[in-house]
């Protein structure tokens, strides 16, 4: 550990980062309860890594790159375990005026677009995320540190691979629904 | 002209591009080359949009200060793992033998006071012990704000201080109270009609500290408490701690609070994957830890220091010193605005009856009496008089 943190500096930066941070985790992981353990997780990391992160000014993109890092990543453990793909929405927030079809659609939405973040290599969804989150490319360069004249092509090549998945992922859905319907029919 | 490369369309399309490359903007009015790529690169990117807006949000609202408040447990829990050298503070801790619940409950909030608290106070043999309430206001302003940074100290001073003399072994799961009494050594007492879900004998461990005047007295420098003087008496002293072989029973449903207790799941993380429910009951016995040492020193002396490093007034530390028979009295710190605790009597031995102020959590009970020798700390859920009658039935 290098220097050590003055507790009420610590509380100001967790106080001013922890709702952005919170949420982009969020966006990933299918629990808010996930996701704020998650979040605390990052927070204790930046505690352990000490004070010399905040020195130059770059905590909020050092917060950025450790959360979109560490979301994915429990995505991805997730997804290995199984432990999305069974009753996926369940824990999603419920909007009591959605009848029951609209919230199966939209939770199978939901999870296309998270099975796609688990596909991507870790750095293009962090990318995507921080873009997402209406990041400027000064301050996505400084989070991913990568040059930000770079910031521009390694987007492009990210939202082109997303949406070939994307893309990919609905064929095969409507696909298996065709088969379901066709099945069903019979 | 070249045409424009995709990483200056990209950022063209978000309004981001470099001044710079103000000429590339003036090619693309007029290049259908570029245009078509600028269209491909707007649909990947609104698909993207499309998809990651499907993601929900937070549900709940901002509340950093909860946040913030559970942050704080987590980073406890972290350091109390990485105060590995210094671990007689758990050892000793009933609460460390109690686990979860009482950690909630017991309040001994500060990681490096409960070093203190218990190495130092906690002296000889416990008998009985008191409740020392202690104001969370006198500890703000106070270095003991800053745990990591006492935490460092207080290993650091002490790591090289300390010899383990008896290592504690892997708790050992037992089936019954025959066996458990068998492994502990004492005779351990059960509620009767009730089968534990599981139950655990915890190895007993021993260590020996030599005291160095000067480096207890930078502790206390470095908390900024330089005002309080570690008494001459105590440089150069071993004292030596054994603490005996304690058993853990569980009744109900505890979740992973057994696991957890046996070391089979990691304590990192607030919390547990399974949580325990209002069925659980959790029963800890220990034989009073004992402390030796040399005559010379003097415990309610080193004790004021401690009380007043807690945040008391050296008036108050003076004479809540001797209200206490340092030999006998374990003393346990609770915080104000944290823990309410009443004294209550089981087998006409003094309790404390500890509840955590939370709403939510309020309705846990943590119960601490010594009978004949032995510390029991009984958690559960229910009202006062359901937790005296349970602790009463022990047999």
């Amino acid at each position: 550990m290098t220097g050590r943190w003055v507790e009420a500096e610590f509380e100001a930066i967790f106080r001013e980062h922890y709702g952005r941070i919170v949420r982009v985790i969020r966006r990933v992981l299918q629990r808010d309860s996930e996701a704020e353990e998650v979040c605390a997780e990052v927070f204790l990391r930046l505690y352990r890594t000490g004070p010399s992160v905040a020195a130059d000014g770059l905590v909020g993109a050092w917060l950025y790159r450790t959360a979109t890092r560490a979301s994915i990543d429990a995505l991805r453990a997730n997804r290995r375990r199984g432990a999305e793909s069974e009753g996926e929405g369940a824990l999603e927030n419920e909007d009591p005026s959605e009848g029951p079809l609209t919230l199966l659609l939209r939770q199978e939405r939901i999870a296309e677009v998270r099975d796609v973040l688990a596909k991507l290599k870790v750095d293009k969804g962090q990318l995507l995320l921080l873009h997402h989150s209406g990041l400027t490319y000064q301050e996505i360069a400084q989070a991913m540190q990568v040059n930000v004249h770079s910031v521009g092509t390694k987007l492009a090549r990210a939202e082109a691979e997303f949406s070939a998945l994307y893309e990919r992922h609905r064929r095969r859905q409507r696909k298996t629904q065709q088969l379901q319907t066709a099945k069903e029919g019979q | 002209m070249k045409h424009a490369d995709t990483g200056t369309l990209r950022a063209y399309l978000d309004g981001q591009l470099d001044p710079a490359k103000h000429a590339a903007i003036e090619h693309l009015k007029s290049c259908a080359v570029c245009e078509g790529e600028l269209k491909t690169l707007r649909d990947y990117a609104a698909r993207v949009r499309d998809g990651l807006d499907r993601l929900p949000e937070l549900a709940s609202a901002d509340n950093s200060a909860m946040a913030w408040a559970a942050f704080q447990n987590k980073r406890e829990d972290w350091m109390e793992e990485h105060q590995s050298q210094w671990s007689l503070g758990r050892r000793l801790s009933l609460a460390g033998a109690a686990l979860a619940t009482i950690a909630v409950v017991l309040v001994l909030t500060v990681a490096p006071v409960r070093a203190w608290a218990e190495s130092l106070l906690g002296i000889f043999r416990v008998e009985r012990f008191t409740v020392l309430e202690i104001d969370p206001s006198a500890l703000k302003g106070n270095a003991l704000q800053n745990n990591q940074f006492l935490n460092q100290t207080i290993s650091r001073v002490l790591s090289d201080e300390v010899t383990v003399t008896q290592k504690p072994q892997e708790p050992q799961v037992v089936a019954d109270a025959a066996t458990a009494s068998k492994a502990a050594g004492f005779q351990v007492q059960l509620l009767p009609g009730e089968t534990p879900s599981s139950m655990l004998v915890r190895t007993g461990g021993g260590v020996q500290l030599k005291l160095n005047r000067d480096r207890i007295q930078s502790i206390l420098d470095e908390a900024g408490r330089s005002d309080l003087q570690v008494p001459a008496s105590v440089d150069g002293a071993t004292v030596g701690v054994r603490v005996p072989a304690g058993v853990l029973a569980f009744y109900g449903n505890c979740g992973d609070l057994a696991a957890r207790a046996a070391g089979h799941v990691p304590t990192s993380g607030a919390k547990l994957k399974q949580a325990p429910d209002a069925t659980c009951i959790s029963l800890t016995e220990l034989p009073s830890p004992v402390v030796s040492a040399p005559q010379e020193i003097d415990p309610a002396q080193i004790a004021q220091v401690a009380l007043q490093f807690l945040g008391m007034s050296a008036n108050d530390a003076a004479s809540f010193t001797q209200t206490v028979d340092w030999t006998s009295t374990l003393v346990l710190p609770v915080v104000r605005g944290k823990s309410t605790y009443e004294q209550v009597h089981v087998n006409g031995n003094d309790a404390a009856l500890v509840r955590p102020v939370n709403g939510a959590e309020s309705a846990r009970f943590s119960l601490m009496w010594v009978d004949n020798g032995i510390i029991f700390n009984l958690n559960g859920t229910g009202d006062d008089t359901t937790a005296i009658n349970l602790a009463s039935q022990l047999q």
